[in-house]
């Protein structure tokens, strides 16, 4: 573990992302407490700038504090951005294993179902869905999990594939494991690394996806998101340009730190692997 | 009954005109001309006044479609028998005068003589029975309902049109706006499935301008009617809709005088004020009389606890509305009084909604048993977000924020326009926001909304579902009496139950802001606004 | 290459992608009717007034009072003769609403392309050559703010900036509104409008090349074969040149293959923000109206130009890599 945090802290851009990420998580965990009551309340004037009237980040339309919006959009955005992710790749690993593991008839059913789902493009298919189970925080969850699998479950067969026909694995086969007892137990273990990190990207685009489609309107109306502040704002940018610049730059470094998260995740697990792939 | 007098206008037309109340003062016709002689301003010939259209509608045949756009678009080419005063008193268009029998049931139509079609064909009185008895009966809801009374039409001469109503409807002529019954030309529909005749996509007239070009996704061209039948009318000499998809880009068109004049939706509320500021752009916000679109919350009375009045009147109270029209629509439109706007015929200005009160509203839901619980919740409630623009996303925030404060939870939901359709249709709603238009008379357009018989799953009808004996009656009176001091006191009677019951809760009498250049005159002049044939608009120099 | 080889795998893969193609027509009509409500009621909620006649009729008009798998069967017999049926809201057939729009698309989504491709792999060379040193740290910070920001805020940063407070370039729309012009000033004109979403666009997409570039070509200098030609005494240039380049373009091929599929549906974003008339677009409007010839037309299209652009890749694939074998 120590070995591992030390690889980690050689990549100085993963140490920052991580250090924006918890901040963002701060701001999220802290935000009833720095502004509480509720981001829709209204507060003050509409379009005050930022400054004026102790807003820090300026009034919307409806005089709603931007700030206090963006650090309670900053628990939905996390949110959505993890359990969408979750939910990917419950189904990304689950169809990955079976092609990769199986092969076969069933490797070739997957991967056809995978290529199909691939010539949608995602973001119109998210919005299909979306518009077809009504904007919410769970058909926006929803959405997101069916359009991001995809990727998940190709890595995840490429690593079975691979992993399946290794000394270890055989000697479980004959052993007499359960196939799933396998799976789960001897296979899953070693071919995590490339799936944690494939992980922190997905929450990325997660994030991002949300905010699209919530700046379309097609988010949960009583939530107040980052892409709704943004969509909000867009037809009053020449009046109130803090609606739609302060959103969109949490975006911004939330979306950053996952990535830099998920390059030093990348950098510091890769020489495990390739220690195993050697040893085994 | 009524007079019969004969102007002679500046410009050789003879005009008659015809009251059409007993008793009721008839407006003078050309008096928007007048006026614009007695500021000095000749009506100057020539130009092409361009302006916008949001969205672009699918077809420019009026009846086969009606939604608002095609009624903007297309009055241009064609019109109606009359149209109306911002005081809904008619003015002859189609039809030079007209008489009613004191029973109220026969009404005998005198038309304009020389008036072509746009293909030379002459106008008479065939296709004004075709038109009413056939086209608009098979195509558009709102004319069956009404032209259904029409017991007998006939032509006597091309030029004398008789409709004899099964009883009297006092408000029969109303329907006689373009808007509702456009005159279309019987030899080009007569015998065709209406909505895929190929008059459909070269659309044929009488109004002053001719369809000439459109361009999809980019503009539509009319140009003047050369033998239009009112002498030296119109003034300018082409009509360009422009179609221009996104608000802000809208807005810079109307700045930099590529478009000369902004209607409808083209321009949101919150731009308004800016626009105003412009020396050289003007803003009205009348022209809307005759549609007087009201808007309220859509209540569902089958859901507990809106079947409670109580409640309803809750609501209603917690609503500051002077905030609304203010801060959301920035002045465009007025707080609602109750169930009739106050441009609408039989506004009885005594009965009022009682106002802002959050402490009053708080006390009515005591009343009504609905305590507070722990978090100070009384009750949650679903709410459906109207799809058609920010600002009613904004509205419904709004009204969140609002009843949280008296302890109702307002949980939004947003849909897109075919989902709330349909789902308003089919009562799977709590509460909603909508508006409807009122069509200058209680019967044509209030009525809908009140009465049992028209609990339906459709839209515009009963969907919430509320039933009162006493309000069917006063409306069945209002309806079928002959004498407009009977209607009076029958629809006085009914907005002071309905101010009482607040079935629907009612929040601001809507106008749409036209804004335009200020050399475009007389662009809003009668109560139908930029719905009006622009036969007398000029560009002054 | 084997003619005969190449024959065979093109029809293949030919008719492996007609019915894939066909899979996605079926479901994508039973998603799209999956929505509620539809263009009847979107209409009737917009007349002013309804009755059940009238829904009735709208419903006949639009075929709709058939069951659904009658309205399937319609459907693809005639998708199947390439008539993808008609518009009754723009009052056009789908087919030349499309290819209406499309070329706004294409330009849009091709100068995007064009753009990100030949910045960012020059950026991601450029990295990689410096690998370490300042210019490196410099891209790669480039490279990763773009792919962090959403697309839609970097155009409204754009337009802020170009539109607003400088009033350098038009914020919406593909030409000027209300002005006719012809020859090279409209060329210009639309050149203008062009600029601020093609490089919205291509932002994001240059990012990803960058990386893609600088990683790829990182590792394959690291390779064996690599070492060997400069130890052989290979100018340096002519090995990036034959060798790494060659060889880190593949993963760059693939990945454009896959994004030219998906820029379709990636242009819809950047076609809201700034107006521009494309069938992104398009397709989000029709949606929202229930307009499913339309909405259904546009999947088949970008279905087709996906698959098209699988069977280009992995021919340019077999090109570029001749071990790469070519095998249905």
């Amino acid at each position: 573990m120590r070995d591992f945090w030390r690889r980690y802290r050689r990549n100085k851009g993963a140490v920052l992302g991580l250090v924006i990420l918890f901040l963002v998580i701060l701001m999220a965990i802290l935000a009833p407490v720095l502004f509480p009551g509720s981001p829709w309340d209204m507060v003050s004037a509409p379009f005050m700038p930022p400054g004026e009237m102790g807003l820090l980040l300026g009034s919307d339309s409806l005089g709603r504090d931007v700030a206090a919006g963006i650090a309670h959009g900053a628990r939905i955005s996390l949110l959505v951005g993890a359990v969408s992710t979750l939910a990917a790749l419950l189904i990304g690993v689950t169809l990955g294993a079976v092609a990769g593991y199986l092969g076969g008839f069933a490797d070739d059913a997957v991967m056809r179902f995978t290529e199909f789902f691939q010539t949608i493009p995602s973001f119109v298919l998210a919005i299909l869905l979306v518009a077809i189970f009504n904007p919410s925080i769970s058909s926006v969850v929803f959405a997101i999990a069916v359009v991001s699998w995809p990727p998940v479950a190709r890595v995840v067969r490429a690593e079975f594939l691979s992993l399946r026909s290794r000394e270890f694995v055989q000697a479980a086969e004959v052993l007499g494991k359960s196939r799933l007892s396998i799976v789960l137990t001897d296979i899953l273990p070693n071919a995590l690394s490339p799936i944690v990190v494939l992980a922190s990207l997905m929450v990325a685009t997660a994030i991002l996806l949300e905010s699209a489609l919530s700046f379309l309107g097609l988010g949960d109306p009583n939530l107040m998101t980052w892409g709704f502040l943004i969509g909000a704002g867009r037809s009053v940018i020449r009046l109130a340009w803090w609606m739609s610049v302060f959103p969109g730059i949490a975006i911004f470094l939330t979306v950053l730190a996952l990535n830099l998260v998920g390059e030093g995740l990348s950098d510091a697990l890769n020489p495990r692997l390739a220690r195993q792939r050697g040893a085994a | 009954m009524g007079q019969r007098e004969t102007f002679r206008g500046e410009f050789g037309m003879t005009i008659s005109r015809r009251g059409m109340l007993a008793g009721a003062a008839a407006m003078p016709v050309l008096m928007r001309v007048q006026d614009a002689l007695a500021q000095g301003v000749t009506p100057r010939r020539g130009g092409t006044l361009t302006m916008m259209l949001t969205p672009e509608p699918p077809v420019l045949q009026l009846g086969v479609n009606n939604q608002a756009p095609t009624i903007a678009a297309a009055t241009k080419i064609f019109q109606g028998l009359v149209t109306f005063s911002p005081k809904l008193e008619p003015i002859p268009v189609l039809a030079k005068s007209w008489t009613i029998s004191p029973d109220g049931r026969e009404y005998t139509f005198r038309l304009q003589e020389n008036v072509k079609w746009h293909d030379g064909k002459p106008f008479t009185a065939d296709d004004v029975v075709f038109s009413i008895t056939k086209f608009h009966m098979e195509l558009a809801p709102r004319a069956r309902s009404v032209f259904s009374l029409i017991d007998s039409a006939t032509a006597p001469d091309p030029h004398t049109v008789r409709f004899t109503l099964k009883r009297p409807f006092e408000p029969f002529l109303l329907m006689l706006d373009a808007s509702t019954a456009a005159m279309v030309p019987k030899h080009l529909f007569d015998g065709q499935d209406y909505r895929t005749a190929p008059a459909v996509q070269r659309p044929i007239g009488t109004g002053p301008f001719r369809f000439t070009e459109w361009q999809r996704g980019n503009f539509i061209r009319m140009d003047r009617f050369e033998e239009y039948w009112k002498p030296g009318q119109p003034y300018l000499d082409a009509i360009i809709y422009r179609i221009v998809p996104d608000s802000q880009s809208r807005r810079l068109a109307l700045e930099t005088g590529q478009a000369l004049l902004s209607q409808g939706n083209d321009i949101e509320p919150f731009d308004v004020p800016q626009l105003r500021q412009r020396p050289n752009l003007e803003v009205q916000t009348t022209g809307w009389e005759y549609f007087s679109p009201l808007s309220w919350i859509e209540t569902n009375h089958r859901v507990k606890p809106l079947d409670d009045a109580r409640v309803r009147q809750a609501i209603s109270r917690a609503i500051d509305r002077n905030f609304i029209a203010q801060r959301l629509w920035f002045g465009i439109g007025k707080p609602a009084t109750g169930p009739f706007a106050s441009s609408t015929r039989f506004y009885d200005p005594n009965v009022k909604l009682p106002g802002y009160d959050p402490r009053a509203a708080q006390q009515l839901l005591d009343a009504a048993g609905l305590k507070p619980n722990a978090q100070g919740v009384r009750f949650s409630v679903k709410h459906l977000v109207l799809p058609y623009g920010e600002i009613w996303s904004r509205l419904s925030e709004y009204l969140r924020q609002s009843l949280s404060r008296v302890g109702i939870a307002l949980e939004l939901e947003s849909t897109d326009a075919g989902s709330w359709s349909r789902r308003i249709a089919n009562w799977e709603y709590e509460t909603s926001v909508t508006f409807v238009y009122q069509y200058g008379d209680p019967t044509l357009g209030v009525e809908r909304t009140y009465v049992s018989s028209n609990i339906q799953k459709v839209n515009f009808a009963n969907t919430g579902g509320y039933s009162n004996t006493k309000v069917d009656e006063l409306f069945a009176k209002g309806r079928n009496a002959a004498d407009a001091k009977e209607r009076q006191a029958a629809f006085s009677e009914v907005q002071k139950i309905l101010v009482e019951e607040v079935p629907q809760i009612w929040l601001m009498e809507m106008t749409f802001p036209t804004i335009h250049d200020r050399k475009v005159r007389n662009a809003v002049t009668t109560g139908l606004g930029v719905h009006a044939s622009y036969d007398d608009v000029f560009l002054a120099s | 290459m084997d003619p005969t080889k190449l024959i065979g795998f093109l029809l293949r893969r030919g008719l492996k992608a007609a019915i894939v193609v066909l899979a996605i027509v079926v479901c994508n009509f039973l998603l799209v009717h999956a929505a509620p409500g539809d263009p009847a009621s979107v209409i009737a909620g917009q007349s002013g007034a309804a009755d059940p006649l009238f829904l009735e009729q709208l419903r006949k008009q639009f075929g709709l009072d058939q069951p659904l798998y009658v309205q399937l069967w319609v459907y693809l017999k005639s998708v199947l003769t390439l008539d993808l049926g008609f518009s009754h809201r723009q009052q056009m057939p789908v087919a030349s609403l499309i290819l209406d729009r499309l070329p706004a698309t294409l330009l849009l989504t091709g100068a995007a392309f064009v753009f990100a491709i030949v910045t960012g792999v020059t950026l991601g060379a450029l990295a990689a050559r410096r690998v370490g040193r300042w210019a490196d740290s410099l891209i790669t910070i480039i490279a990763l703010t773009f792919y962090a920001t959403p697309l839609f805020w970097v155009g409204l940063m754009l337009v802020l900036l170009f539109s607003v407070w400088l009033e350098w370039l038009p914020s919406f729309g593909m030409s000027s509104v209300g002005v006719e012009l012809h020859g090279m000033a409209a060329v210009l004109d639309v050149a203008k409008h062009l600029l601020l979403p093609a490089l919205t666009l291509g932002l994001f997409y240059l990012a990803v090349y960058a990386r893609l570039t600088r990683a790829t070509m990182l590792e394959v200098a690291d390779q064996d074969f690599v070492k060997t030609a400069r130890a052989k005494g290979v100018p340096e240039g002519r090995i990036l040149r034959a060798h790494v380049l060659r060889n880190a373009l593949l993963p760059v091929i693939t990945f454009a293959g896959i994004q030219a599929g998906q820029l379709i549906g990636g242009s819809i974003l950047v076609e809201t923000v700034f107006a521009w008339p494309g069938i992104g677009r398009l397709a989000f409007d029709a949606l929202l109206a229930r307009d499913y010839p339309v909405l259904l037309g546009v999947f088949f299209c970008t279905s087709v130009m996906v698959v098209l652009f699988n069977l280009v890749t992995d021919l340019l694939y077999a090109v570029v890599d001749p071990r790469v074998e070519v095998s249905g």
